[in-house]
């Protein structure tokens, strides 16, 4: 049996999200008074206030904040070992989106601060769901 | 209202738990009101002395309001229902102390009542979801428990610091071997290096024993003024200093430095509304999820340098005998997880002289606290002391 993986529960504020995925583009909320960039998308912008915004397209450049490699299957159909990692986007500091990795499945040769770009995982529909994408992150 | 106005008007006047088990075989709302009745009758007090409640729960455990209609309260002065897990857990008795300290509510219980291992466990496995928005980009990765993520952000202080497997060893074993003397403790078997280094690995970098374990279980404290607590059965401890703090998300939170917590930012205004100092306390029960978060709040909190922590474990600070005691029911790792609300019962056991063989001889403050800001970015945390 295949794996099952658990669906991205998709809702009003991160629909366009999940629509530019499937277009293989990242985007992320930015401010459009100040430029500060948000994610996941939040109607106010935290730094000068404005509900002012807009999805707008990022570089895919970004470093590796940190990573985890799967070892138990904590009661879901997952192969193992599997690595998710946490990147931190060239954009901004504190602009951080976890994601799948393309690399080896138990994370060797990844460490913190590593240079990544974005890629994408085109995930099957079937007669019962929709296909949708994931990220999934390569070296630079 | 200045910072410093609850300072010791509030008092927690009576500890219940039912048994730590890994399947109560009852429901969250009986496991509730038997914690409640156990800390009332500690209290010496009646479920009719009651005008308050509070608990929190992340959709897995019963409605504060249900345990309130049970308890026959008619005039419910006081009722706090918050979402939220660890993080959350010592506002639950913070807010009620507020309430209590204005005069909203004469006397408040609040309780965490969980079957974390026979029902619904953290994360997801036997219900629906978290209900947070944030979850819908973490769980196609299956990133979605909490070992998941903690390990995310405790690898990066690990990094930072160079903290080995043997560091994250010590403070498993050290807490272990407090658990040998409690009665209520699920892991009561002596826990070696080797041990640790063989437990088999979860999501690296942690292993098995880095990891809290899953229990049914319900805790409860009971609230009232200074004034009154005086009069009760037990000697009042009191809540020198409450605090919430943090707010970050997951994600782009305003925290570029994932190697410190929002703990941080809190634990000085903590002190100060509590008029004490890292160096008054003598207890400390520190939110333990996962090793990890252990070593941080050693610092976070200010009782070592940045990066000191390890150190100050190998040392021996922490455990018996030491200059801070850490975690003296063995804590979420081996007395079992109630959420928080399990260590601000050990806190007051110490300061009213109850812990038995695990006694901290002569301890007068206590530092309690929930998980300290990672996930829902939030945290809390109190400071309690003896009347004598």
């Amino acid at each position: 049996m295949s794996p099952v993986r658990p669906r991205p529960a998709v809702e009003r504020d991160s629909t366009p999200w999940w629509d530019a995925l499937a277009r293989h583009e990242l985007v992320c909320a930015r401010c459009a008074e100040c430029g500060r960039w948000r994610w996941p998308p939040r109607a106010l912008c935290g730094a000068c206030g404005s509900l002012e915004w807009a999805f707008a397209p990022v570089s895919g450049a970004g470093t590796v904040a940190s990573f985890v490699v799967n070892r138990h299957g904590f009661g879901g159909a997952f192969p193992l070992p599997s690595t998710v990692v946490l990147v931190r986007l060239a954009e901004q500091d504190d602009l951080l989106l976890p994601g799948g990795w393309s690399g080896a499945p138990d994370g060797a040769g990844l460490t913190i601060g590593l240079a990544v770009r974005v890629g994408f995982e085109d995930v099957p529909g079937d007669a019962d769901a929709d296909p949708y994408t994931l990220l999934s992150w390569r070296p630079a | 209202m200045n910072a410093a106005a609850l300072r010791d008007r509030v008092a927690v006047v009576g500890v219940g738990r039912t048994p730590y088990s890994r399947d109560s075989g009852v429901s969250t709302q009986t496991l509730a009101l038997r914690a409640v009745r156990a800390a009332l009758d500690d209290a010496g007090l009646a479920h009719t002395d009651l005008d308050g409640v509070a608990c929190h729960r992340v959709g897995d455990s019963v409605q504060a309001a249900i345990v309130a209609q049970s308890l026959g309260i008619r005039d419910l002065r006081y009722h706090l229902d918050l979402f939220g897990g660890g993080s959350q857990s010592h506002w639950v008795v913070g807010s009620a102390a507020l309430a209590v300290a204005t005069g909203v509510a004469e006397c408040v219980v609040c309780w965490r009542a969980v079957n974390a291992r026979s029902e619904f466990r953290m994360g997801g496995t036997g219900r629906a979801a978290p209900d947070t928005l944030e979850f819908q980009y973490q769980a196609p990765y299956w990133f979605a428990t909490p070992p998941q993520q903690l390990a995310m952000y405790g690898r990066t202080y690990l990094d930072r610091h160079g903290v080995t497997a043997e560091d994250l060893g010590r403070v498993a074993i050290a807490q272990r071997a407090f658990a040998i003397d409690n009665e209520r403790a699920v892991m009561r078997t002596p826990l070696t290096m080797d041990d640790y280094l063989a437990s088999r690995p979860i999501v690296d970098p942690l292993r098995l024993y880095d990891c809290c374990l899953e229990t049914d279980a319900a805790v409860a404290v009971v609230l009232t003024t200074t004034e009154r607590a005086r009069d009760l059965a037990r000697p009042p401890v009191l809540i020198a200093g409450a605090a919430c703090g943090g707010g970050t998300t997951l994600f782009s939170n305003g925290r570029g430095d994932l190697t410190v917590s929002a703990a941080a930012d809190m634990a000085p205004r903590l002190f100060g509304q509590a008029g004490l100092t890292p160096a008054d306390v003598d207890v400390a029960e520190l939110y333990d999820a996962f090793t990890p978060l252990v070593l941080m709040q050693l610092e976070d909190y200010g009782f070592t340098d940045r990066g000191g922590a390890a150190a100050f474990v190998a040392s021996g600070a922490t455990a018996r005998g030491g200059s801070l005691p850490v975690n003296t029911h063995g804590g979420h790792l081996s007395e079992g997880y109630v959420h928080g609300l399990n260590h601000v019962a050990e806190a007051v056991d110490q300061l009213r002289g109850d812990a038995g063989a695990r006694q901290v001889p002569g301890a007068r403050v206590a530092l309690s606290t929930g998980q300290p800001g990672y996930v829902a970015g939030t945290t809390s945390a109190l400071l309690l002391r003896s009347d004598r």
